[in-house]
């Protein structure tokens, strides 16, 4: 009819005729305030397009507040899937007058039939979903970069692999007539590489003869990664490992290599200018400058449509080296080779995008004799403070004597809050587990984790202590029509973003797994078969959806437009969401009740 | 008075003629929410442009089930009327004939009862043009929305009649399809059954 939108996804993906169709075919109805439209198990006739209102979705099987699953408004479409699944699953109620469309079944079913898009639309699961956001943003005037999609096979250079036996002379004939910076070497434990720089270093400074095989000079234990992965994890590893070169490999057989300049000629700078001035600041202030320029480039990445796993992925390793830059201007090289800088939080688990507060600790070396240690940590904290990361309002940094230790009493420590099991130790035992080494000697926190790891993970009754807080917050579905103000919104921390996060560290826990990051724990979980991967994958776009809508607040806060709440970052304002992002949020958060729901059953959270 | 005396007549006359089962009593459950745009001024004078009608069920509007009809340009039509109507010259080149128009609303509307925002003005300018052409009236019941709004927000009908959007507005209607009249026969609809339902709640509470 005369007034409806169908601009926008579903009926988007059906062409001119079809949404004549549509519009042809819809009736208008009015629902009283607390009118039932459609009842648990009631066969469905129609889809649901509200026009004007507010409905709610209701699980009839549950008691009081709890049944509240799910809340439509304007521009919002219920109902579909009682079609294509027979009937009903859920209540839904009228929350206000409401005026709907109505799309009678047999036409939806004939439109399904007719456009596959459309039809997938309603079958597809969360990460479809949220890839269709992505194009539609894409679309929308914001250019998906197409660095973005470029895979290291696109990128790469044929590998130019040389006999071990080659000499210097050869090699260098080789680099100058091919004009190319390295070759890869055969050995026995597979390839090595060398550079031009090696060659020349190895002749000059070494003073080896040009008749030296390479097999004595080339350095294995290369930096891979497979031919298929996103250019964008290949620059993350260079930033990581601060390399300028990586070997694409395949079935354990080298098949090309990516070269840091190559990576640039597709990436537009502004990622690699900032990482290059933090490689290059030769004192604190330079590396303050390098520091507060991190946030741009989180907006840039964001807006260039960078997948959030592999923007926070450079941000997670940028701040990384921050940190262990200013360990190193801060203290003396022999101490760092006898502790290890560990950073904890977000931080340690690598999702952070803007510079969150420090959370850090330190462990020595039990032999280590250091008198002014903590006050060299007071500085380093000040110093952190002066890079743009705040202090932990938890006081967990390594200005505090409870957060600095040899390795002998961080295990007595441990050991000690697994005995406990009282609420601070657990969130202690938390906080040690997404503990990440940035600098010094990084043996000493797996030490210190494989303690933690072979105290608490065969524990049934610590794992179940541990896993109880998901349930403190309530999913917020039960929160989007109760709200006094709607304007308030739902925090997205608690009742997304923290269930996700703090379930898949208990689930690693119990399974011995090390990754520190959510994402490769969930992987990780996966191929452990722990979890099916279908349901991983879907954890995974949840909580990236949650941290992208958390950090779009975020940045337009940083922009100055968005006035001052109060200071609640974690606050979404369901109402001023697109109403596809409203239904990947509402998928979303249906996806945490579940997992809250295994959790609570696997760890025997009911009795809690 | 002479109004029915005139439906008896014609009642008598086309009883068994094309039109006859216009005349029985409607025994269905639903209504049709009828609007007319016309040239304006005077019913007298007024010629329809465009006629649209849609279907009431239960407490269902049938959108799927409406008629939208652009009437071809009558004679002495300036272009300044159009234009105050939302519609161009070239939206009723492609119009159809008054005859055909007035046969298909005959169809759709049927023997049911109607709804309209004054619809004494919609009626008096439709069977003008229906005497003239079938030689009868339409012998429907009818609601008048302005009426059925006076009496229940107990205005008196001395008032000034109160403005379409206004009343929309204060029935917490949206206005559909602005400019159009299948928009306006549609609002009109959502009014009738706005006003169906406060009747059921003051019963209700009272």
């Amino acid at each position: 009819m005369v007034d409806v939108d169908l601009s926008h996804a579903p009926f988007s993906l059906l062409d001119e005729t079809g949404r004549a169709r549509v519009r042809g075919g819809l009736d208008l109805a009015y629902f009283d305030r607390d009118e039932i439209i459609l009842e648990a198990g009631q066969p469905g006739e129609n889809v649901f397009l509200i026009h004007k209102g507010e409905v709610a979705e209701l699980d009839t099987t549950q008691p009081g507040e709890r049944q509240r699953i799910g809340h439509y408004t304007g521009g919002d479409l219920f109902g579909a899937i009682s079609i294509l699944n027979g009937q009903s699953r859920y209540r839904f109620r009228a929350e206000q007058e409401s005026l709907c469309y109505l799309l009678p079944r047999a036409l939806f079913l004939e439109l399904c039939a007719a456009y596959p898009a459309f039809d997938a639309f309603f079958r597809q699961r969360l990460a479809d979903k949220a890839r269709l956001l992505t194009e539609q943003r894409a679309a929308g005037g914001v250019t998906m970069s197409g660095f973005m999609l470029a895979r290291a096979e696109d990128c790469m250079r044929p590998p130019r692999c040389l006999a071990g036996e080659t000499t210097i002379a050869e090699a260098v004939r080789r680099l100058h007539d091919e004009a190319v910076d390295s070759l890869l070497v055969e050995g026995e434990d597979g390839p090595g590489m060398v550079t031009k720089t090696d060659l020349l270093d190895a002749l000059v400074l070494e003073g080896l003869g040009q008749q030296t095989p390479l097999s004595s000079l080339a350095r294995g234990s290369l930096i891979t990664a497979r031919p298929d992965q996103y250019l964008f994890e290949v620059l993350v590893l260079m930033t990581r490992h601060r390399i300028e070169r990586v070997v694409i490999v395949e079935d354990e057989a080298p098949v090309g290599v990516v070269e840091l300049t190559d990576v640039l000629s597709y990436f537009s700078s502004r990622s690699h200018v900032v990482s290059l001035q933090v490689e290059q600041a030769g004192d604190l202030e330079q590396l303050a400058v390098a520091s507060r320029r991190t946030a741009e480039l989180a907006g840039a990445l964001m807006a260039q449509g960078v997948k959030l796993r592999f923007a926070m992925g450079l941000l997670a390793a940028l701040n990384g080296r921050i940190i262990h830059k200013a360990w190193g201007f801060s203290m003396p090289e022999r101490r760092q080779r006898d502790s290890c800088l560990m950073v904890m939080g977000s931080e340690g688990r690598g999702e952070q995008m803007l510079k969150t507060d420090q959370d850090n600790g330190l462990i020595l070396d039990d032999g280590l004799d250091w008198p002014d240690c903590m006050e060299r940590m007071a500085e380093f904290t000040e110093t952190l403070v002066r890079l743009g990361y705040p202090r932990c309002p938890g006081n967990i940094m390594v200005s505090n004597p409870d957060w600095v230790g040899t390795e002998r009493q961080w295990k007595a420590r441990i050991a000690r809050w697994v005995e406990a099991r009282d609420g601070d130790s657990l969130m202690k035992l938390a906080i040690m587990l997404d503990a990440h080494a940035v600098a010094g000697n990084p043996a000493l926190l797996e030490r210190v984790r494989a303690a933690l790891f072979e105290a608490a993970s065969k524990d049934e009754l610590l794992l179940s202590y541990f896993a109880r807080p998901v349930l403190r917050f309530s999913t917020p579905l039960t929160l989007f029509g109760s709200l006094k103000k709607p304007q308030h919104g739902i925090d997205i921390k608690k009742g997304g973003i923290f269930p996700i996060v703090h379930g898949v560290r208990v689930m690693a826990l119990e399974r011995g797994i090390l990754a520190t990051g959510t994402l490769e724990r969930l992987d990780a979980l996966a191929a452990d078969g722990r979890l099916e991967e279908r349901f991983a994958e879907d954890l995974g776009e949840a909580l990236s959806l949650f941290t992208e809508l958390r950090l779009e607040q975020q940045l337009a806060r940083l922009a100055g437009d968005g006035e001052d709440d109060g200071g609640e970052p974690d606050r979404v304002v369901v109402q001023s969401l697109s109403s596809l992002e409203r239904d990947l949020l509402r998928e979303a958060l249906h996806i945490v009740k579940d997992f809250k729901q295994r959790l609570s059953h696997r760890y025997h959270l009911e009795y809690a | 008075m002479l109004k029915t005396l005139r439906r008896l007549v014609d009642r008598h006359r086309h009883a068994h003629g094309q039109y006859g089962w216009l005349f029985r009593p409607y025994t269905g459950e639903e209504l049709v929410a009828l609007a007319v745009q016309s040239t304006g001024g005077d019913v007298r004078g007024a010629e329809p442009l465009a006629i649209a009608a849609v279907r009431l069920r239960g407490d269902r509007v049938l959108t799927s089930e409406s008629l939208e009809l652009r009437l071809a340009r009558p004679e002495g039509v300036d272009a300044e009327t159009l234009r105050r109507h939302g519609l161009r010259g070239i939206d009723l080149d492609d119009g159809v004939s008054i005859d055909q128009a007035l046969a298909r609303l005959l169809d759709f509307v049927g023997n049911r009862p109607l709804v309209g925002w004054r619809l004494d003005r919609d009626l008096a300018l439709l069977n003008r043009q229906l005497r003239a052409r079938f030689g009868f009236e339409l012998p429907n019941a009818g609601i008048d929305l302005v009426q059925r709004y006076q009496r229940h927000h107990h205005h008196s009908r001395l008032e000034v009649a109160p403005a379409f959007e206004r009343v929309a507005e204060q029935l917490e209607v949206p206005l559909m399809g602005r400019h159009s009249v299948l928009g306006t026969a549609v609002t009109t609809a959502l009014m009738h059954l706005r006003l169906d339902r406060d009747a059921v709640l003051a019963r209700r509470s009272g």
